[in-house]
């Protein structure tokens, strides 16, 4: 079936450490050495962590991450 | 301009002379009468509510939002942390006295010494030294919380990283005290220097000597780390070292006393939301996020103008005392629905307790920890007590320190 997907961008350079992304949602939102994100600048998320997505990225004080929803076939002929 | 305005451009000429060594203080003693440290909350809704910033005296801007932290811990170019804390050091305090490309080295060298996998590990030993503490006091029925826990929790913690015997703790308390609290010994400007000054100097020595004898013989402990990380292919020396172990002592002793004592202090006076964590212990770590929000121990942050410029569109001349209020930010209704309401399951609750942007506290991975296994480990042992009747909390300030905390259960 068709779905739409959520993509989750990440502006690494916003980040300063909280860690709170992690906190919550340590299925996703992996951690460098130094306790900031080391999530790619943007990854779709798999279904099963949509929630984990939502959870995570509404929780940073920065603001680093957002969810953006693309539908199916978005830049299909 | 008339005698009212020469007088007040004269103070605040006096204000934001950069050079001047009482600035400091002066900053935090206008900064405790404005904002009550028992309730803030109210204050801190009043004081900001015909916008911001809030000039109290000519040369100091205040401001209490979401936006307007922002403006300030987001723009270190403009609002420096140089040359802002001045307790007896010699040497600006390595990294929160720093700012910039240095700041940014010093920090990558730090951030992996707390970050929170590491912290994770020392979670044994907090649950360790927490239950001593509690052992010590069950059979009582009472206990001065802050006297008997929160003065001596982080303090014992700190120890144990730094490889220090715990029979050093009324040492470091006293070395601390002497930075952070001279007033309580004299009101006395020139005395209150020499206080610092003579504390500083310990706190230098004592680290000096501990890290000769780490370089002698290496141990598992953060003094070895700090003789054995490199910083653009060299090692620190020595004085950014001691440096480091200043700041250290400075930011992560008070901090977690005021915050230890603050959170239990809201929890003994209510009683449902004890009963929630007695409950269920799984909220511990969302009630310490919201009693960290709602409380703000380290209620504001402070800087200097490093420019003439503007800060929310009002203007800020070069040396103008900066400060950002934490706790006012943490009660922002822009961010925060129902912000006078404290909800252990608010979600998301995107604080401020930490500070924000390049100088986001650095132990805050610790701090939580501690702060998550203290009431953990209390409310297993001690569920049902209360506040001693009759006793009224007094407040420290700028860190929000509640300077006893009588408690009272059966036994």
């Amino acid at each position: 079936v068709d779905r739409p997907t959520l993509l989750l961008t990440t502006a690494a350079e916003r980040c300063s450490g909280h860690a709170r992304c992690n906190a919550l949602a340590p299925e996703l939102f992996e951690l460098d050495e130094r306790g900031y994100t080391a999530l790619p600048a943007c990854v779709a998320v798999p279904a099963d962590l949509e929630a984990a997505a939502r959870l995570g990225a509404d929780s940073c004080p920065e603001r680093v991450f957002e969810l953006r929803i693309v539908p199916p076939h978005e830049g299909e002929i | 301009m008339g005698l009212a305005d020469a007088g007040d451009r004269q103070k605040g000429e006096q204000m934001t002379d950069w050079n001047d060594p009482e600035w400091f203080a002066r900053t935090f003693q206008v900064w405790d009468e404005t904002f009550d440290a028992r309730r803030p909350q109210p204050d801190y809704v009043s004081v900001f509510a015909a916008g911001e910033p809030v000039r109290p005296i000519p040369g100091m801007s205040i401001v209490g939002s979401r936006m307007g932290v922002d403006a300030v811990a987001l723009h270190a170019d403009q609002f420096t942390a140089s040359g802002v804390i001045e307790m007896g050091n010699v040497r600006p305090l390595i990294p929160i006295s720093i700012d910039g490309p240095e700041h940014a080295v010093y920090r990558r060298l730090l951030e992996p010494l707390f970050a929170p996998t590491k912290m994770d590990a020392l979670v044994p030993l907090m649950v360790a030294r927490m239950n001593e503490l509690i052992d010590e006091v069950v059979d009582d029925g009472r206990c001065d919380y802050v006297a008997s826990i929160a003065a001596r929790f982080p303090s014992y913690i700190f120890l144990g990283m730094l490889g220090m015997p715990l029979g050093d703790f009324d040492d470091l308390v006293d070395m601390k005290d002497g930075i952070m609290h001279p007033h309580r010994t004299t009101s006395d400007p020139v005395e209150i220097v020499q206080i610092q000054a003579a504390a500083a100097q310990r706190i230098y020595d004592y680290y000096d000597a501990a890290l000769d004898d780490r370089s002698r013989s290496p141990k598992d402990d953060l003094l070895t780390e700090l003789l054995h990380v490199g910083i653009d292919g060299r090692s620190l020396v020595r004085e950014e070292a001691l440096d480091i172990c200043f700041n250290l002592m400075m930011a992560g002793l008070d901090t977690v006393t005021g915050a230890l004592g603050c959170c239990m202090a809201y929890v003994a006076q209510h009683p449902e939301h004890r009963r929630q964590i007695v409950d269920d212990p799984s909220i511990v770590p969302d009630a310490v996020e919201e009693l960290m929000r709602w409380e703000s121990p380290v209620n504001g942050i402070f800087r200097r103008a490093a420019t003439d410029g503007e800060l929310l569109g009002c203007p800020v001349r070069r040396g103008d005392a900066v400060n950002a209020t934490l706790g006012a930010a943490n009660i922002d209704p822009i961010e925060f629905p129902d912000p006078f309401t404290v909800d252990f399951s608010r979600r998301p609750n995107r604080h401020l307790a930490f500070g924000k942007g390049m100088h986001r506290c650095l132990g805050s991975h610790l701090a939580r920890r501690q702060l998550r296994v203290a009431l953990a480990e209390w409310h297993a042992r001690i569920p049902e007590y209360e506040m001693v009747p009759g006793q009224t909390l007094v407040y420290g300030s700028p860190t929000r320190m509640v300077e006893h905390l009588e408690l009272q259960w059966a036994v």
